[in-house]
């Protein structure tokens, strides 16, 4: 019998759940999850179902930035596309959730459009090249998708067997179901072929190209896989909103989904999302309420909690998360 | 309608000539660190607000100036002492990340100086005109156009003839080169973003006088990345030539959108997207521009 959990396979070692721990905070996160709506009160629920939107967005835009090192921001402009096309679908008298993946692939579409400039530019211009297709596309909605600034959301669209899906337990278990596909989905394309590719672009191109890696289309599949990530978020605050503002999709929102990626942990698709997420918009939400909206404190104390985050823990929370992890794990003793 | 084209291409030689003064600060940057500063839409902001402030307590125009200077000049100073220097060597996306981190630090300063937003008011205001045959120029216009290019010429000149300028350049040219003989490379990377901070300043005084200080000056600015990559990220006097072309598109677009009509598609107001498609068009088929200097990385 062995002491402690060894691992006799590369299989065992990519697995999600190794250690015991694993499964059983697995079990007991599952449950919460589900359970949620009967613990805690409606308001909190429809906030963390709002979160978990934006959630998605920022694992897809962890996978063209993280994984494959493709700079873009233009990331609130694709989920735009994805919002407009899923709002227009249900006008149009289809239902949200067959509205969904079509809004995420228009998404897709677009992105793979925007991997062009990637082809030939790396760094600074490509980020250049991502400003320039995120103002234009947001002229693009301004002026010929929305023109009113609102573009509704058709209501009956949301309903699913009778079960309302636009409020309430509806609106959570639907939320949560996509998000949980999707961060799964996105987890498992990090240790996939594609993933190990999209890495060794981020890591140094020139090398990708030598040992056989098809750059052209790990780049335009990162882009595509991003913006299809964009869309479906953009599909999801369809459901949530009833009416779609394209004050959403600003370059502000952009820069904002880049720094949720960096704070949180560039390249941790999931967890680092999720930590960048969890303290940008709660930190935001914090703000918000200290200062009453104000905006000057949100611009002062945000962009500073970005720029001390990325200049002095470049690998983001997730680096912090495994000191504390590291400092339980060996507690009471120090080393 | 020949005599509409010129004045719009002369409105469009003035606004173009400002935006080479705001792209100055981006190139001068990239020569030396061989990085964008996203901050600088936000410094020029500030600079523009501070020189609002200053001429509104009725300092003068001058003073303002001087304020907005000495402003750009200790913001840049700041981001490249708090976030570039500390960034060396580090991916893009880092420096990106932190730089816009600064940008919306600035922006907020700006706006806390504001009162809670960003004042809206002219810094200048004159009815002089001046009357060429058709083309009607203001007060506001010349001045703009006057400083923004003096801006650019007193930078070139700098670059160019004295000898602090040479080791300016020396060190943006090849940083170890210019340690091997000598020259102090940390001040004059740091004197290098104080001068993009400068020349900051003046273009932010000079857009401020053209088109009033408002929320929407900053789009300018980010207007400029289109000025700075269509002359190439690592020229100083070339810009001039990419400011004006941009301006002079930007104007001709205004002119002719509005009578172009693609279905349901109505182009007018165009103009405001057009230095975004031509970054784009750019970016995509000649990302050097035409003056900077090609690096064959092809993958």
């Amino acid at each position: 019998m062995p002491a402690g959990v060894f691992k006799e396979t590369y299989l065992e070692l990519m697995g999600f759940l190794r250690y015991p721990i694993h499964r059983y905070s697995a079990l007991l996160a599952a449950a919460l999850l589900a359970a949620l709506p009967m613990l805690a009160d409606q308001f909190l629920v429809t906030k963390l179902a709002f979160y978990m939107v934006f959630l998605v967005a920022v694992i897809g835009l962890n996978i063209t930035v993280g994984l494959a090192g493709q700079i873009s921001l233009a990331h609130a402009a694709l989920m735009g596309a994805g919002a407009y096309m899923a709002a227009w679908l249900t006008l149009h008298g289809v239902n949200i959730l067959l509205a969904l993946p079509v809004a995420a692939l228009t998404a897709a579409a677009v992105g793979t459009l925007l991997s062009l400039p990637s082809f030939r530019l790396k760094g600074y211009y490509l980020a250049m090249a991502s400003i320039a297709a995120q103002e234009l596309l947001f002229y693009v909605y301004q002026r010929w998708v929305a023109p009113d600034q609102y573009m509704p959301v058709n209501p009956d669209a949301k309903m699913l067997l009778g079960l309302d899906l636009s409020r309430g337990p509806g609106l959570y278990y639907a939320t949560l179901l996509v998000t949980v596909l999707a961060a799964w989905t996105a987890a498992n394309i990090g240790r996939s072929g594609l993933g190990r590719a999209m890495k060794a672009v981020r890591d140094n191109d020139v090398s990708a190209e030598i040992v056989g890696i098809n750059v052209t289309r790990v780049k335009a599949l990162a882009f595509a896989v991003g913006s299809f990530y964009a869309g479906l978020a953009g599909g999801l605050l369809a459901l949530h909103l009833s009416a779609i503002d394209y004050d959403n999709f600003t370059l502000e929102q952009s820069i904002d989904f880049l720094a949720m990626v960096l704070v949180g942990g560039a390249g941790r698709v999931v967890w680092g999302s999720m930590l960048g997420l969890a303290a940008i918009m709660a930190g935001q939400s914090m703000l918000e309420m200290m200062f009453q909206g104000n905006p000057v404190y949100r611009y002062l104390l945000l962009g500073a909690a970005i720029a001390f985050f990325v200049v002095k823990e470049p690998e983001g929370l997730i680096a912090v998360l495994r000191r504390v992890k590291e400092y339980l794990r060996l507690w009471p003793f120090s080393y | 309608m020949a005599v509409d084209v010129v004045s719009y291409i002369v409105s469009g030689l003035i606004i173009g000539s400002v935006y080479a003064a705001l792209a100055l600060g981006f190139n001068i940057v990239y020569r030396v660190s061989k990085s964008i500063n996203f901050a600088h839409p936000a410094l020029v902001l500030l600079a523009a607000v501070v020189a609002y402030l200053a001429v509104s307590s009725g300092a003068g125009l001058a003073a303002g100036v001087a304020a907005a200077v000495a402003v750009g000049a200790a913001a840049s100073v700041a981001v490249e002492r708090l976030i570039a220097r500390p960034l060396q060597g580090r991916p893009p996306v880092s420096l990106i990340a932190a730089t816009l981190g600064a940008y919306y630090v600035l922006k907020g300063v700006s706006m806390w100086l504001g009162g809670g937003s960003i004042p809206q008011g002219s810094l200048y205001a004159s009815g002089w005109t001046l009357r060429l045959g058709p083309v009607v120029l203001g007060a506001t216009d010349l001045l703009a156009a006057s400083l923004a290019l003096g801006t650019v010429a007193a930078v070139a000149a700098l670059h160019r003839f004295t000898s602090i300028g040479v080791a300016m350049r020396a060190v943006a040219e090849d940083a170890y080169g210019a340690a091997a003989y000598g020259l102090p490379v940390r001040r004059l990377t740091a004197l290098s973003w104080a001068l993009a901070g400068v020349a900051g300043g003046l273009a932010a005084v000079a857009i401020a006088v053209k088109a009033n200080l408002s929320p929407i000056l900053e789009a300018y600015v980010i207007k400029a990345l289109a000025a700075s990559l269509l002359a190439g990220l690592d020229t100083v006097a070339g810009i001039v030539v990419g400011g004006l072309v941009l301006g002079v598109i930007e104007q001709l677009v205004m002119y002719v959108a509005p009578m172009v009509k693609i279905g349901p598609l109505d182009f007018a107001g165009f103009h405001e997207a057009a230095a975004y498609l031509v970054m784009l068009l750019v970016l995509l088929f000649k990302p050097y521009g035409l003056f900077g200097t090609e690096r064959v990385e092809r993958v």
